[in-house]
């Protein structure tokens, strides 16, 4: 076997091996009690949840990331390494063990204070939040960090020059022609945050109708043999998350300037 | 008039010291230096974009050095020129009028008057993509001219383009100051470009500046042999005072064994014999004496009689390689190709060479 033929082989292997997976779902579709468990209203509810949660964990992650992002792309300043390689931790650190953390860190005195004078966290849907949000934050500050370090700082220099303030010169040159990457970036992030599972069953919980997102109420489905709704739960995921990839290819047909 | 004085920019592994620039209004200042010499940096401290560690910045009697970027009223052309891509050309150069909320029919006439003479009304409507690189070029001076800055700095506007696109765009250059008169700072280490349109040059070298004056200064009367060595200047002689004759008011040269005779009046005022100075003579300087044809007076202190070692074309001139027979002393003589065909030249003929006394400059 030449060299070409053995790395296009493998290539339609891997591509193969995922579609053979999503392909075998469809052996239960349209089966006994399938169309039931799609009208459930539990199995609703997780499709909501996960996606307002998931919406929500990520404009915090925008909100907090960007900024972060961009000081890391433009500017040298003291502990610059050590705040680079801490984004790093939720994608090393198993999500158990970070949501973990979380039920550690509302047992402790600051952790109860938040607890009772501002948001309830464990077992509460803001608590998915949360989950989320640590799991997503860290990767939506590397991924955007990417994006702007694609940008020369050169057209903010002439912006600059040119009489644009920085915030100015940041929203009317780097964010546009950083759009592209920013927005694949988003993108992926809630995608990832959709499909948080660990951090957020150990912070939230598992309750049908209240904290069960869409994942969580895979693994639950599952443990009581409810393979139909496992299924719908798990095409719906896997739809949304080719028409995330799908987005994310239309984001480079649209900002396309050179 | 932008004073630049005492700047002082400390980098991790760089540093420039104490440096003083003062620019004309109305004036196009080249600050020529080697690469990788700190020019970019210069730029960007006078821009606003690293803060001196020390030094102060005066625009037009306005001290600068700690405003921000966008109060300076300071454009900016960098290497890579920056135009916009999301914008198109129009939206490119109307950026900064349109930034400080200026009204935009106070500078119609001029930006209109700047698209004619830069010839790209065509071109307003495209997205820097698909413009040509003498196209960015034009549109990158626009955009800096545009909101009439006090000073325009250009970063090796030139580096990379085709010579013929160079040369259209020193013209343009040149006709854009002439018709506007923008006070220039122009950074580069390209001599063409500052011979061609520098009113004053700054000859920087080693983290200081070695030299101002105008282009002539610069070429013919470099003040170190510093300066004549990052000039490249050819025909420079390391040469011993032997003497002063009194009579004729010259100062006798040695190098080699072969004797030069300058004139007192314009050479350095610590001249004394014995003392070792550098003597320079620019190859377009010597003279190529035809047979048979009267000698002017003045001429006749410095002849000397050699052999042709090599002749290249170099399109425009020709360089001859011309050795003295006393002393065997290599000049570079560069000559006009008409005057080339005239003087029938070939490898190996033996020929004479005179030197003015204005073309004879000494370098202590």
């Amino acid at each position: 076997m030449n060299f070409r033929t053995t790395m296009i082989g493998t290539s339609i292997f891997i591509f193969s091996f995922y579609l053979g997976l999503i392909l075998s779902l469809f052996y239960f579709v349209g089966g006994k009690g399938f169309w039931e468990a799609l009208i459930n209203p539990f199995t609703l509810y997780s499709i909501r949840l996960s996606l307002i949660t998931a919406t929500i964990a990520t404009l915090f992650a925008i909100l907090i990331g960007l900024p972060s992002a961009y000081a890391l792309s433009r500017y040298e300043f003291v502990g610059k390494r050590v705040i680079d390689t801490f984004l790093e931790i939720p994608m090393i650190v198993s999500p158990i063990a970070l949501g973990a953390s979380f039920l550690i860190f509302f047992n402790t005195p600051l952790g109860e204070l938040i607890q009772e004078k501002g948001i309830l966290f464990v077992f509460e849907v803001p608590g998915i939040v949360l989950a989320q949000f640590a799991t997503i934050a860290g990767l939506a500050t590397r991924l955007m960090k990417a994006s702007l370090d694609e940008i020369s700082p050169r057209y903010e220099a002439v912006a600059r020059s040119l009489g644009s303030s920085s915030w100015q010169a940041f929203y009317r040159i780097t964010l546009p022609l950083a759009f592209k990457g920013l927005l694949a970036s988003v993108i992926l992030s809630w995608a990832k945050a959709i499909g948080e599972f660990g951090a957020t069953v150990t912070l939230a919980g598992a309750m049908p109708g209240k904290t069960e997102t869409m994942p969580i109420a895979i693994f639950t489905a599952l443990a009581s043999a409810n393979i139909e709704k496992a299924i719908i739960l798990i095409l719906t995921l896997v739809f949304l998350g080719l028409a995330t990839l799908y987005g994310i290819r239309l984001t480079g047909k649209v900002y396309k300037y050179d | 008039m932008i004073k630049i004085e005492r700047l002082t920019i400390l980098l991790k592994s760089f540093g420039l010291f104490n440096l003083d620039i003062e620019i004309e209004e109305g004036e196009f200042h080249f600050l020529l230096g080697p690469t990788g010499s700190g020019k970019t940096l210069i730029l960007e401290s006078i821009i606003g974009l690293h803060k001196p560690r020390e030094g102060r910045i005066w625009i037009n009697g306005k001290e600068v050095q700690n405003l921000y970027p966008e109060k300076r009223e300071i454009s900016y052309v960098p290497q890579d020129l920056a135009l916009f891509p999301h914008l198109n050309v129009l939206e490119n150069i109307i950026y900064g009028i349109r930034i400080k909320n200026l009204p935009l029919r106070d500078y119609e006439a001029y930006i209109q008057a700047l698209i004619r003479v830069t010839k790209i009304e065509h071109l307003l409507k495209r997205y820097p993509v698909n413009l040509s690189g003498g196209e960015k070029k034009r549109v990158a001076l626009l955009r800096a001219l545009a909101p009439k800055p006090k000073l325009l700095l250009l970063d090796e506007p030139l580096t990379g383009l085709d010579p013929s696109i160079k040369v259209e765009i020193q013209q343009l250059m040149k006709t854009l100051h002439q018709s506007f008169h923008p006070t220039i700072l122009y950074v580069t280490h390209d001599f063409e470009d500052a011979y061609l349109l520098g009113d004053r040059i700054s000859i920087f070298i080693d983290g200081k500046i070695e030299q101002v004056g105008k282009r002539d200064e610069i070429f013919l009367r470099p003040k170190s042999k510093k300066v004549a060595q990052f000039l490249g200047l050819k025909n420079l002689f390391r040469s011993k005072i032997l003497m002063l004759d009194h009579t004729s008011q010259r100062w006798i040269l040695k190098t080699n064994g072969l004797n030069f005779s300058v004139p007192m009046i314009g050479t350095l005022s610590q001249m004394e014999v014995g003392k070792e100075v550098d003597l320079f003579i620019r190859p377009e300087e010597v003279m190529i004496i035809r047979e048979g044809k009267p000698i002017k007076e003045s001429l006749k202190r410095n002849i000397f009689e050699g052999e042709i070692i090599d002749i290249l074309d170099r399109g425009g001139y020709h360089s001859v390689s011309f050795q003295t027979r006393e002393g065997k002393i290599p000049f570079e003589i560069s000559i006009p190709n008409y005057a080339f065909r005239n003087l029938n030249l070939s490898i190996g003929k033996t020929i004479k060479i005179a030197l003015r006394d204005e073309s004879l400059w000494v370098i202590g």
